[in-house]
């Protein structure tokens, strides 16, 4: 039989663990909330913009624009790319930040030479995995200043981290841009995710399901297609990184109301075994207690 | 009943406005433009600026920050940072925001704050000036 005080002193442990992952769980579900109302806000901006840029990319003469440059002197190998990595601030939250790690992970070990790999943490917790694994030696690069956080994403954030990577790409510090993010595609299913930022892609959607070409009318670029691109393009930058930044921090907030939830549930039902085997406990200790009394007294009558 | 074109605008945090419109003019890089139902096809960028819009005989007005418009000859979409009607904006706010960037424009900045303080002060600006001048 386990001792009486143990028992009741891990049900106690558990019983403050119990309020916090409670509390966490109180506060996540708030903050999902306010993230599911403002990704529900974006969305449709989100997904309108993408749409537009690809419409507009059709009816787009062709230009010597820089952020079209693919670059493609550059060999396979001496390619510099940068990726955006959206991780969660904090940790507790299932296997959100895991996921992403790992996906991000993987991305890299596809690359051909990781020494040119350059890494854009968000979110205080992939800055520390990619440091922790930068000093093993041999391994992509984090920006040690691009210090941003994941909680409550703003536009203001999302145009900062486009300039950042706007800017090495145009001096040549970089060849290509991604951002890794988690994408919510239901309140239960998350899925990792890239979208590539730059060179910008040029789809050619010119061919009808036929095979035949399309005729796409031109439009006309006030004031020059040069100028209207290089005004376009960081706005894009800017919208996707925002919505990828709201994805993100939704995505979060939904993993970790889901783990608190858990571990709720489960420190409930430890609690309920503890208690079960407490006061199984406490009763052997009255049994044993009531024969030894009445074994004595039975001793002094004979 | 003049011949109405499918108008979008789509601000980040929301959808603005989406529905029939007849005439919509806007300030783009170089001037303001007007445009009608069938205009030719057309990709330009707005600054921060205004613009205004007739549903149904009544012109609508908005302040609008950094966006860009695709036009098709039955449809036009506006994709923006923010837009907003003269009656939603909040004057105190974008008095405070007037100050603060006039303030920050008199410290000594990088070339990168400095750019991002002068595009304050227009939103801010733009917003007081479009509330003053449609909204009394």
């Amino acid at each position: 039989m386990p001792n009486m005080r143990e028992i009741r002193e891990r049900i106690a442990s558990i019983q403050q663990i119990l309020k916090i992952t409670n509390a966490m769980y109180l506060m996540s579900s708030s903050k999902l909330k306010k993230a599911r109302k403002s990704l529900d806000a974006t969305e449709p901006y989100f997904y309108k913009l993408q749409e537009t840029i690809n419409n507009i990319l059709e009816h787009t003469p062709h230009t010597r624009q820089a952020y079209f440059d693919r670059r493609t002197n550059i060999p396979e190998d001496k390619r510099k790319r940068g990726y955006i990595v959206i991780t969660g601030d904090k940790g507790l939250c299932g296997s959100y930040n895991h996921n992403i790690l790992k996906y991000a992970e993987q991305k890299l070990d596809e690359t051909k030479n990781i020494d040119n790999c350059y890494l854009f943490v968000m979110g205080q917790v992939g800055r520390m995995h990619f440091h922790r694994r930068m000093s093993g030696g041999g391994k992509a690069s984090v920006d040690g200043e691009f210090l941003y956080t994941t909680q409550n994403p703003t536009l203001y954030r999302a145009m900062e981290i486009a300039k950042i990577v706007l800017d090495k790409f145009e001096n040549h510090e970089l060849d290509e841009v991604y951002v890794l993010y988690t994408d919510m595609i239901n309140s239960n299913l998350q899925e990792t995710r890239t979208v590539q930022l730059l060179p910008f892609e040029r789809r050619h959607f010119g061919k009808a399901p036929d095979g035949t070409m399309k005729k796409l009318p031109k439009a006309s670029f006030v004031p020059s297609p040069e100028k209207v691109m290089e005004f376009l393009i960081p706005q894009y930058a800017k919208g996707i990184i925002y919505g990828a930044m709201v994805e993100a921090f939704c995505c979060e907030q939904q993993s970790r109301m889901t783990a608190m939830d858990a571990a709720t549930t489960s420190a409930k039902d430890m609690i309920k075994d503890l208690s079960l085997l407490y006061n199984r406990a406490r009763q052997a200790a009255i049994t044993q207690e009531i024969t030894e009394v009445v074994s004595g007294a039975n001793g002094l009558d004979e | 009943m003049a011949k109405t074109f499918q108008l979008e605008i789509i601000a980040t945090d929301r959808i603005f406005f989406r529905g029939e419109c007849e005439h919509l003019v806007i300030t783009a890089i170089d001037g303001l433009l007007g445009i009608m139902a069938g205009h030719e096809p057309l990709v330009t960028v707005l600054p921060t600026g205004e613009l205004k819009y007739m549903v149904d005989g009544v012109w609508k007005y908005a302040a609008i920050s950094e966006g860009f418009i695709q036009v098709m000859p039955d449809k036009a979409v506006i994709l923006a940072d923010s837009c907003e009607l003269p009656e939603e904006i909040d004057i105190k706010r974008a008095e405070e925001a007037r100050q603060r960037a006039e303030e920050l424009m008199k410290q000594k900045q990088s070339i990168v704050e400095y750019y991002q303080t002068q595009a304050a002060l227009n939103r801010a600006m733009n917003r007081l000036k479009v509330s003053q001048k449609h909204f009394k």
